[in-house]
């Protein structure tokens, strides 16, 4: 009975002396000169102390904020870099030492240990959820409350950072598409997720303020403001590294001025969270409310953690074997066997396998296969090996031979590696995970990921919800001067007459009355814009709200961005350009004398009923037929349309 | 008409007997209004004084029940039906005019070419 020898195996801390010790080999020339993995991890220092020279200067230079931004994200990955690669020289050194020790006093035998295999860990897709609360729409009402983020991954000695991203009122969630793959990780990993933050308003890049007047205008300012200012200003970004004992390189850290990023949230992710689909992680918070970085986090991170033990993926042995196969109690069919991941394939002839030809006898192994060797065979030299499997309910066997002693061996050995290295990567090993290779970056175009409607909408720069809301509003906007391209508005020429002659005047107006009619939509877009439903598709009633700006032209500078959903957006605009388009086919019917237009087919949101306007007005008016909406619908666009104070309603009785 | 805030208004009325046109289940009257206290009043092109929450018609369908009994666009609504329409909201103003039991609405309106009128009428005598 195959049987681990569980007092023979002791756990070794992973980087200890003992495990140093254990691996004397390679280390044996460490004693005398510098290993190559020193020299390797020196080189990978001076590498990142030449970059973060490079970031510094750069973040000194650069006026642009999003330039700032990424300099200085780039500034604390290197850092973060500089230190693992400092720490883990340290412990090598120290586990030379302590190694030249252990030899002197001898008292370490010989260990028949196994290490279990490496793996690649992949992270992607990290999706950390927000939740703002309604002060936050109606708090800073004016300016975009918005923050840099990133995520910085630790796994190892390997460190890497995401994409930055800006994140404001209107995002949801924060997402950070990159996927990235950690190539050395053991079964007993800790992947650090770390969220760091850093506010970006233009009143704090303090980059270029002389120290006097940026200390003056700190001290003037306003409490919260003033502390803002003064934590911008303040030099060093992390704490200077400083190593006991070995090769201490004590870096001196540049002050840098600029934006600064502050540990927002982190996590440690391990074997356990590994799973083939997306699950939710918590997240510890630092900072609160009161910091400049502060983002209402709602708690969790949503993530793919996949692993890819390298048992699963590469061969670990491969040999000729005999099989008995069924049907012939004595005979032995020659086969190449090929041990990967749960199974042992085996194959005619080795070309076979190049060839991806299909294999002659698939034996699987797992966790629940048991292997024993047999006992000798009189005829051959050596031991048989049984490989036995539970096929639901029936055990199956299969036995093997090698060709001498010292491949079953070797066999055996390989077979109790990979029993080893499944019990210690537990469900990574039930089924391969895939891992997609991260691919070279280039200026994708993404679509936002929230569903399907809004796969209608080409977004071709950033994937940010804030350039969505941009681009819409762009639209609007674009809609408007076009619309506003006709004829000033009309109620202009009234005030040169008396109101009674009024009548005199819409002669006039019917050649105008197509223009206002077109202009319509944009006029009402004008400042209720993105924010006021009140052309929701499908109500309309003799009383619903309109909006009316007779300064149109400065409309685009005042909409103010809310949190609606992208949808409800779409539809208004939507609906807005086709009541623009319907309005344009009906013929104004300025002359008829019923009060009622002639049309009763419903519109889609605003809806414009040329005739009844008449005197060519330049807002809307729904169409007389309908019924009131619902009352729900109607508070819920009064409250609305109240809210937003630069509306100066209009209802029509 | 001048509009003091705090003091009593003054102003020469016309009297506007509108008889509601019922279309359906609907009654309406046919004209727009805009304004009322809880209205940005710099917004309003008809008032004299731009600080004036006051309601006016912005808009009057043409051969409606509003335009047939004299209502004008720029008229500010006094009161209606009795109920006080200068200090008002918006949306209480829309309320006073369309009460479904009603049939008529009696508004006391102003306008600017009133008191013109008054004025150069009593200046002749």
């Amino acid at each position: 009975m195959f049987c681990r020898n569980q007092t023979a195996r002791a756990t070794i801390a992973r980087g200890s002396a003992l495990e140093m010790e254990i691996r004397r080999g390679k280390f044996r020339q460490s004693v005398f000169m510098e290993s190559p993995q020193d020299s390797d991890i020196q080189k990978k220092i001076d590498y990142e102390i030449r970059m973060r020279e490079g970031a510094c200067k750069l973040l000194a230079a650069c006026s642009q904020r999003d330039q700032a931004l990424e300099a200085s994200k780039s500034l604390l990955t290197c850092n973060a870099r500089i230190m693992a690669y400092m720490s883990e020289l340290q412990r090598m050194k120290e586990a030379q030492v302590m190694q030249r020790v252990a030899r002197r006093s001898s008292d370490a035998g010989p260990m028949d240990d196994r290490s279990p295999c490496k793996a690649k860990v992949a992270i992607s897709d990290l999706r950390i959820p927000l939740m703002w609360k309604d002060t936050e729409y109606f708090k800073n009402k004016g300016e975009l409350h918005r923050c840099a983020v990133f995520c910085l991954l630790q796994l190892g000695g390997e460190i890497f950072d995401t994409d930055m991203v800006m994140v404001d009122r209107t995002l949801t969630d924060i997402c950070f598409d990159n996927k990235i793959v950690f190539n050395e990780a053991s079964p007993g990993f800790e992947l650090r997720v770390e969220l760091y933050s850093c506010c970006s308003e233009e009143d704090y890049s303090a980059g270029n303020t002389p120290r006097k007047l940026a200390s003056k205008l700190s001290t003037s300012l306003g409490r919260s403001s003033g502390k803002k200012m003064r934590g911008t200003l303040e030099p060093g970004a992390c704490s200077p590294t400083s190593n006991g004992g070995g090769a201490a390189i004590l870096l001196p850290v540049p002050s840098v001025p600029g934006p600064k990023y502050h540990l927002l949230a982190h996590t440690t992710l391990n074997l356990s969270h590994v799973q083939d689909s997306f699950r939710t992680h918590d997240l510890t918070i630092s900072g609160n409310e009161e910091c400049s970085f502060w983002l209402p986090l709602y708690g969790g991170v949503c993530c793919r953690l996949a692993a890819q033990p390298r048992c699963m993926t590469q061969q670990m042995m491969s040999g000729c074997l005999r099989v008995k196969l069924g049907g012939e109690p004595q005979g032995w069919t020659n086969v190449y066997g090929v041990l990967k991941g749960t199974n042992l394939f085996c194959y005619h002839q080795k070309e076979d396998m190049e060839a991806n030809v299909e294999p002659v006898l698939t034996i699987g192994i797992n966790k629940e296969t048991r292997i024993r060797a047999a006992e000798k065979d009189p005829h051959s030299k050596a031991q048989n090996i049984c490989i036995s499997n539970q096929y639901g309910g029936e055990e199956v066997t299969h036995t093997l031979a090698a060709d001498s002693r010292e491949d079953t061996q070797l066999w055996m050995e390989a077979f109790w590696q990979q029993f080893y290295d499944m019990s210690q990567w537990r469900q990574c090993c039930d089924d391969l995970m895939k891992i997609e290779l991260p691919s070279p970056r280039k200026p994708a175009i993404v679509t936002p990921k929230q569903g399907a409607l809004y796969h209608e909408m080409v977004i071709d720069t950033s994937d940010d919800i804030g350039t969505v809301t941009d681009i819409l509003a762009r639209r609007i906007e674009e809609f408007e001067l076009r619309a506003q391209l006709g004829s000033p508005p009309h109620w202009m020429s009234l005030f040169d007459e008396d109101p009674p002659r009024s009548p005199h005047n819409h002669q006039h107006l019917p050649p105008h009355s197509p223009s206002p009619c077109h202009r319509t939509p944009g006029l009402l877009s004008s400042n209720a814009s993105l924010t006021s439903d009140s052309d929701s598709p499908v109500s309309v009633s003799p009383c619903f709200r309109q909006a009316w700006s007779p300064d149109t032209s400065s409309s685009s500078g005042r909409f103010r961005p809310r949190t609606l959903s992208l949808d409800a957006k779409l539809s208004t605009l939507r609906g807005r350009g086709y009541g623009g388009f319907r309005c344009n086919c009906q013929p104004p019917t300025a002359g008829s004398g019923s009060p009622r237009p002639t049309q009763t087919a419903l519109f889609c949101s605003s809806s414009t009923s040329s005739s009844s306007s008449s005197e060519g007005s330049n807002s809307q008016e729904s169409d007389l037929g309908f019924s009131r909406p619902s009352g729900a619908r109607r508070s819920l666009r009064n409250l609305r349309a109240k809210l937003d104070p630069r509306n100066w309603l209009q209802s029509q009785v | 008409m001048s509009f003091i805030p705090g003091h009593p208004v003054t102003a020469v009325v016309q009297r506007i007997e509108i008889h509601k046109l019922r279309d359906g289940d609907n009654l309406i009257l046919g004209f727009s209004i805009g304004g009322g206290i809880d209205q940005d009043p710099g917004q309003n092109p008809f008032s004299e004084d731009k600080t004036d929450k006051g309601i006016y018609v912005t808009r009057v369908s043409k051969g409606g029940p509003a335009e047939v009994a004299g209502l004008r666009m720029g008229d500010k609504i006094m009161q209606v039906n009795g109920w006080d329409m200068t200090m008002v909201t918006h949306d209480q103003a829309r309320k006073k005019l369309t009460k479904k039991n009603e049939d008529v609405v009696r508004l006391l309106v102003t306008r600017k070419s009133l008191e013109t009128v008054v004025r150069q009428s009593m200046m002749q005598h």
